[in-house]
Order: C-alpha cells, then sequence, then structure tokens
C-alpha cells in the first residue's frame, strides 16, 4: 500500500514538474508582453524532434551507433535552438501584434501552432507517425527502502533546476530587473534606455528554452515524441498558468502541481480513468476560476471609476 | 470613444445606376462562387482566389467604389434582399448536378450560421468564446440520440437540440459573469475539451466512434434522401439540405439584424467599448454577457441538428477545439459585427481546404498560413465593422 502511494506521489511530481516548465513559459510571457503565446506549448515539443534528428545525424557523421552521449548532447543543442525558434516566430509573426487587441494575437498564436505543428508533421520523416524517444535516465535508486526511478528525479531536478535559475536570472541579475521593467510599463523603460523589442525577445529565448527542457521530459515520459502531443500539453500547460494565475511563476508551479495532482489521482482512482482525465482536469480549471476570476495568485485588477 | 453616432453623408447617386451597380455585384458574387465550386484544377483555383485578392485591394484603394456599392444596397435594400434570396434559390440549378460543389455549400451555410452565432459575442460584445464548436456539438448529438433512441422526427428534435444547447450555453455563461479577457478564454476552451472528451468517452454517445445511421429528416411524405425533383428538373439530394440550410442562415441573418439594430446589440456593443461604462450607464452587464452566449448555443445547436441529419454519422471529431477555432477565425477573417462580412469569412474559409485537397497534405499548413497571414495583412478583416447609422 504504501509503495503504491509512494509511487502514485512521484508519479505526481515528475508529472507536475513538468507541467510547470512548460507553464512557467506560459506566465512568463504573458507578464512581460501582455498576450498570450497560444504557440507556447508547440514550440516547446519541437525539441524531441530537433534532439531525435540531431541524434541520427550526429551519429551518422560519426558512423557509430547512437548511443545516450550523443543523445544528451543533441538534447542540450534541442534546448538551445527552440530557444532561439521562440525568436524567430517572435521577429516573424508576434512581434506584428504587439499593439493589436489581445483577441488578434490569441488566434495568431493559435494559427501558429498550428503551423508549426503541421511543418513536424510534413517536414519530418515519417511526421504523422510517434517516433520512440529514449529515456533520459533509467534504472533507479534504493532511497530508504523505496525504489525510486532516476528519470523521476532527472526530471524534478530539472524542474527544480529550471525554476531556480528563472527565480535567480528574474531577481538578481540586470536582465531580470529589465525585463520587469518591462513587464511594468514599457514606455518608462524605453526612458530608461532599455530596448524593450530587446527584451522581449530575450523572454522569448528564455521561455522557449525552458519550455524545450519540459519537452524533452515530456516526450521521454511518454516514451515518444508525436506532433499532436503538442495540443494537450499546450492546454495543460495554458490552464496551469491561468489557474495560477498569469504572470505570477509561483502560481504556474502551484498550478502544475495542481493539476498533475488532479490527474494522477483520477487516472489511480476513477475506473477508466485514463479517458476521463482532461475532464476532470478542465472541471477542475473551470471551478478554479469561478471563485478566484484572475487565477489563485493572479492580481484582481479593479477598476476604480 | 465615440464611434456609434455617425451622421450618414449620402453622395445622391442616380436611381438607375445604383440598381445596376446592386445587380452586378450580386450576380458578379454568385458567378465568382459558382466558378469557385466548380473548379477542379489547382491552378484556376489559385487563380480565382488571386482575383479575389485583387478585388480586396482594388476596395482598399479606392473607398469611393465600396461607398457607391454600400449606398446602392442602402437605398435599395429590399430589392437587393429579394435578388439575393432569387439568387441563392436559383443557384442550385447552376452547378450542373455537382454533388460535391452541393455538399461544401451545405457546409458553408452551416458554417456561416455557426459564425454569426459566434459574431455576438465576438463581434458584438467583444467575448472571446472557444466552446461554439461544443455548442454545435451538443446540438447535433441531442438531436441524433432523440433520433435514434425515440424515433423522434427531425423537425421535433430541431427545436429540442436548440434547447439543450440554449441550456448549456447559459451553464457556461454562469462563469463569464466573473471571468474576463484571457481567463474567460480559458474558461470557454475548457468548457470545450469538457463536452468533447465526455462525448468521446460516454457509452450512450457511442464514443470515439460516435453515432451512426441518423435517418434522413421527411416533409409531406418527402424524404431529404431522396433527389428533389423541381418543374421535370432533378437535382441530386443534397438540394433538400441546401434550401433546408438556406433557410437557416435567412433566419439567423434576420436574428442578427434584428438584434444588432435593437437595444440588445447596442448593449453589447457598449460592453465592447467599455464594460465598466456601460455599468455605469444601467446596462446589466452580466445578463447581456450571458445572453450572449446563450443566443450563439440556440444557434449553433440548430446547425449542429442539421449537421447530423445530413451527415447521418457524428463522432466526437467533428466537434474538437480546432472547429471552434476555425469559426471564430472565421469571424475575424471576415469582419466583426459585420453580418455580411462574417457570411464571406465562412463561405472562404470553409471552401478553402476543401479546394485545396490538391496539396492534401499541406492543406491544414496552408490554412494557418492563410489565416496568419489575414491577421498580418488585413486585421479589420476582409468587410470592416461599419458605424452605426441613424438617420433623422
Amino acid at each position: 500500500m504504501t509503495e503504491l502511494i509512494v509511487q502514485q506521489v512521484l508519479n505526481w511530481l515528475t508529472l507536475g514538474s513538468i507541467y510547470a516548465l512548460i507553464a512557467v513559459g506560459f506566465s512568463l510571457l504573458f507578464g512581460v508582453l501582455n498576450i498570450i503565446h497560444f504557440s507556447h506549448g508547440d514550440v516547446s515539443l519541437v525539441s524531441p524532434f530537433i534532439a531525435l534528428a540531431l541524434t541520427q545525424s550526429l551519429a551518422a557523421a560519426v558512423g557509430a551507433p547512437a548511443s545516450l552521449g550523443y543523445f544528451v548532447f543533441a538534447a542540450l543543442l534541442a534546448i538551445i535552438l527552440t530557444g532561439l525558434l521562440g525568436v524567430v516566430l517572435d521577429i516573424l509573426v508576434i512581434q506584428r501584434f504587439r499593439n493589436a487587441p489581445a483577441m488578434m494575437a490569441l488566434v495568431a498564436t493559435v494559427a501558429l501552432g498550428i503551423v508549426l505543428r503541421e511543418v513536424i508533421r510534413n517536414g519530418f520523416p515519417n511526421g504523422s507517425n510517434p517516433h520512440p524517444f529514449p529515456r533520459i535516465a533509467s534504472g533507479s535508486l534504493d532511497v530508504g527502502g523505496f525504489m525510486i526511478p532516476t528519470f523521476d528525479l532527472a526530471a524534478m531536478l530539472a524542474a527544480v533546476l529550471a525554476v531556480a535559475a528563472l527565480f535567480f536570472l528574474l531577481g538578481n541579475t540586470r536582465l531580470g530587473l529589465h525585463i520587469k521593467a518591462v513587464s511594468q510599463d514599457r514606455d518608462a523603460a524605453r526612458l530608461m534606455a532599455i530596448s524593450p523589442s530587446r527584451i522581449f525577445r530575450m523572454t522569448f529565448f528564455i521561455a522557449s528554452a525552458v519550455g524545450a527542457v519540459g519537452g524533452l521530459f515530456f516526450s521521454s515520459y511518454a516514451g515518444m515524441a508525436r506532433f499532436d502531443f503538442s495540443i494537450e500539453v499546450g492546454l495543460i500547460g495554458f490552464s496551469a498558468a491561468v489557474v495560477g494565475g498569469l504572470g505570477s511563476m509561483p502560481g504556474a508551479i502551484i498550478g502544475s502541481l495542481l493539476i498533475a495532482g488532479l490527474d494522477t489521482l483520477v487516472q489511480a482512482v476513477v475506473a477508466n480513468g485514463a479517458s476521463y482525465r482532461l475532464v476532470f482536469v478542465f472541471l477542475l480549471v473551470i471551478a478554479v476560476l469561478v471563485f478566484r476570476p484572475s487565477g489563485l495568485l493572479g492580481r484582481t485588477a479593479i477598476e476604480k471609476v | 470613444m465615440i464611434t456609434n453616432l455617425s451622421v450618414a453623408s449620402r453622395k445622391a447617386y442616380r436611381p438607375l445606376t445604383t440598381v445596376a451597380l446592386v445587380v452586378a455585384t450580386e450576380t458578379v458574387g454568385a458567378v465568382f462562387l459558382r466558378q469557385f465550386l466548380l473548379a477542379e484544377d489547382w491552378r484556376l483555383v489559385v487563380t480565382l482566389l488571386a482575383i479575389f485578392a485583387a478585388a480586396l485591394v482594388a476596395f482598399e484603394r479606392r473607398p469611393h467604389l465600396e461607398g457607391a456599392i454600400a449606398s446602392g444596397f442602402r437605398t435599395h435594400r429590399r430589392f437587393a434582399t429579394l435578388l439575393g434570396v432569387v439568387l441563392v434559390a436559383l443557384f442550385p440549378f447552376a452547378l450542373e448536378k455537382n454533388t460535391y460543389a452541393l455538399h461544401l455549400c451545405v457546409v458553408s451555410q452551416l458554417y456561416a450560421v455557426l459564425a454569426l452565432a459566434l459574431n455576438f459575442q465576438l463581434g458584438s460584445a467583444n467575448i472571446p468564446n472557444f466552446a461554439t464548436g461544443a455548442s454545435y456539438g451538443i446540438g447535433a448529438y441531442v438531436s441524433a440520440l432523440l433520433a435514434l433512441n425515440f424515433d423522434v422526427s427531425f423537425w421535433i428534435a430541431l427545436p429540442a437540440a436548440a434547447i439543450v444547447a440554449t441550456a448549456f450555453g447559459f451553464l457556461l455563461g454562469i462563469p463569464s459573469m466573473r471571468t474576463r479577457d484571457s481567463y474567460l478564454a480559458l474558461v470557454t476552451i475548457a468548457f470545450g475539451v469538457v463536452i468533447n472528451q465526455l462525448l468521446n468517452t460516454l457509452d450512450f454517445t457511442g464514443g470515439p466512434n460516435g453515432l451512426v445511421g441518423i435517418p434522413a429528416p421527411e416533409i409531406f411524405g418527402h424524404s431529404f434522401a431522396s433527389p428533389l425533383v423541381v418543374l421535370g428538373y432533378e437535382l441530386p439530394p443534397q438540394a433538400n439540405f441546401y434550401y433546408l440550410s438556406a433557410m437557416l442562415v435567412l433566419v439567423a441573418i434576420l436574428f442578427a439584424d434584428r438584434l444588432h439594430n435593437s437595444r440588445v446589440g447596442l448593449a453589447w456593443n457598449a460592453l465592447r467599448a467599455d464594460e465598466l461604462a456601460a455599468r455605469c450607464q444601467g446596462i446589466n452587464t452580466t445578463w447581456y454577457k450571458v445572453l450572449a452566449f446563450a443566443v450563439d448555443a440556440f444557434l449553433a445547436g440548430f446547425a449542429g441538428t442539421i449537421y447530423a441529419f445530413y451527415v447521418g454519422f457524428i463522432s466526437p471529431e467533428n466537434f474538437t477545439f480546432l472547429v471552434s477555432v476555425t469559426i471564430m477565425t472565421m469571424v475575424i477573417a471576415g469582419g466583426m459585427d459585420n453580418i455580411l462580412g462574417v457570411l464571406v469569412g465562412a463561405v472562404l474559409l470553409t471552401l478553402l481546404p476543401e479546394k485545396l485537397r490538391a496539396f492534401s497534405d499541406y492543406r491544414i499548413l496552408f490554412f494557418g498560413v492563410t489565416v496568419i497571414g489575414f491577421l498580418l495583412i488585413r486585421p479589420q478583416g476582409i468587410f470592416p465593422k461599419r458605424l452605426r447609422r441613424y438617420e433623422v
């Protein structure tokens, strides 16, 4: 019994960590740009495909069979490339919607997500079918009598490290200060010689790179990379950010843990839970927003006459 | 921001020229649509699209041309409507019994109704709603279940499904009282996903396989599955549904027009302009928001019923989040709060992916690129929203 509970708790934390890596990006981008970058989930889940392609070409270039070492190297490269992809998308499309109504930007990024998915489906060899994806860490560790899979530990560690780095960056560096300045008042920041466009691009790079880590772990968790994973993962990441309160980093993490918790609970407790999990998750989202219309940690905008 | 009040400044055109303009516009539109529907070769399709784009650019460059046509339609409103109805009624006869073209017409008309439904919210009141696809699905499933399990006829299932869909619309409207903007968008997305997942998993909805064998409607002993014979000319069975959905579009247009020109439409516009100011003017914002959801669901329920009985087979695949996004794109690309614009957007975006079958694998990609291109190049839509006109 305890073993089962420990296993479920581990599953919860692993899934929560993966969701958090993606949700944090949604929240960060909203906080700085004040628009919803709906294709963030799709950008994040491009990384597994980049990693797969790089592993194969690396192995082909060296002439040795693909091993985990190549894979780790390829994954690191994929994180950087995905970050750059975010910047490119901002330059090509999203920056043109800076001053447009919020709905325009939302629909444009939804369409952008469709484009990204279709590019993978048509551009990647055999893209419509699932591709097996290696497990980032295998085996398990014995901690106080419980066998804990190293993959779970790796996912949690990655999430903690990424989030800690993000907090450090936002709280303790000059760049973080600039990001905060731009998010609070774009024009005032420009008067202080901070270029908002540069900050937006940096934010896109950071958010997309962190999302890429999440994307890699998600594919590794599922054991495969699929072009249409990003619909569900993107929606869940977005929901987690909104439930926590858009623009709030701790909120995004709490939201992710909440959603992952319900997700694992439903799958463990409810009969045929696997097919009902999304129903429960999104009912939770609606319920939270009914009682806390700006999310759990969101700032409530009070309008005064 | 004073946008709602503008005194109509009208240039005098000779009546005969304006009548000719109205006739020319409507016939050219109908002929263009016919050629587009019957075009098989992708080169022809692309050429026709280019002509359409060129026409749009011409209108943008020469605003007085657009003004002349618009004023023609205003002065000869009755005549323009009558001619439009006649053209729509005669249209199937011009399609050379091409069942696929007729099928596309039916689907376009259903999407036109859905887009008009969403326009109440997105266009008039600026409420994001990603759940129109779900209301469409509720309408389709309720009517199909009634027909399959209780042998209810189409004509009773139609209002019943609309009422159930409206009830769900109210249900969705309740959380909308408190949330707004992105948060509200997520509530509607969540609602859509919940409905879709339930349809996908519940037993009585047939799960992922959906419902099969929905009987064709009948009227005065004439089954909709049999060919329609008018004055000795035989039209394919799809024509039955063509006229049925054309009726629905007509009802939806009347509905939309009356609402737009009523206190309700004005209240929605006030909500769009400034919610707080609207509240200060004594507008019950909560009620009007919920009403927008209910009206949307009501019309979507109708469209869903016709779809279910037309295709005879429905599955959760037909009512996903992407369907809602498509409907939303139709409203935005066509022109928010502009009935004609929304209709054109719906027809164009229904036909576009179908006509691009030559690029089979790439058509969704092309669709996404088109949407982004549209938003970048003409963000106000094909027909931008017009100022309200009050005539003294």
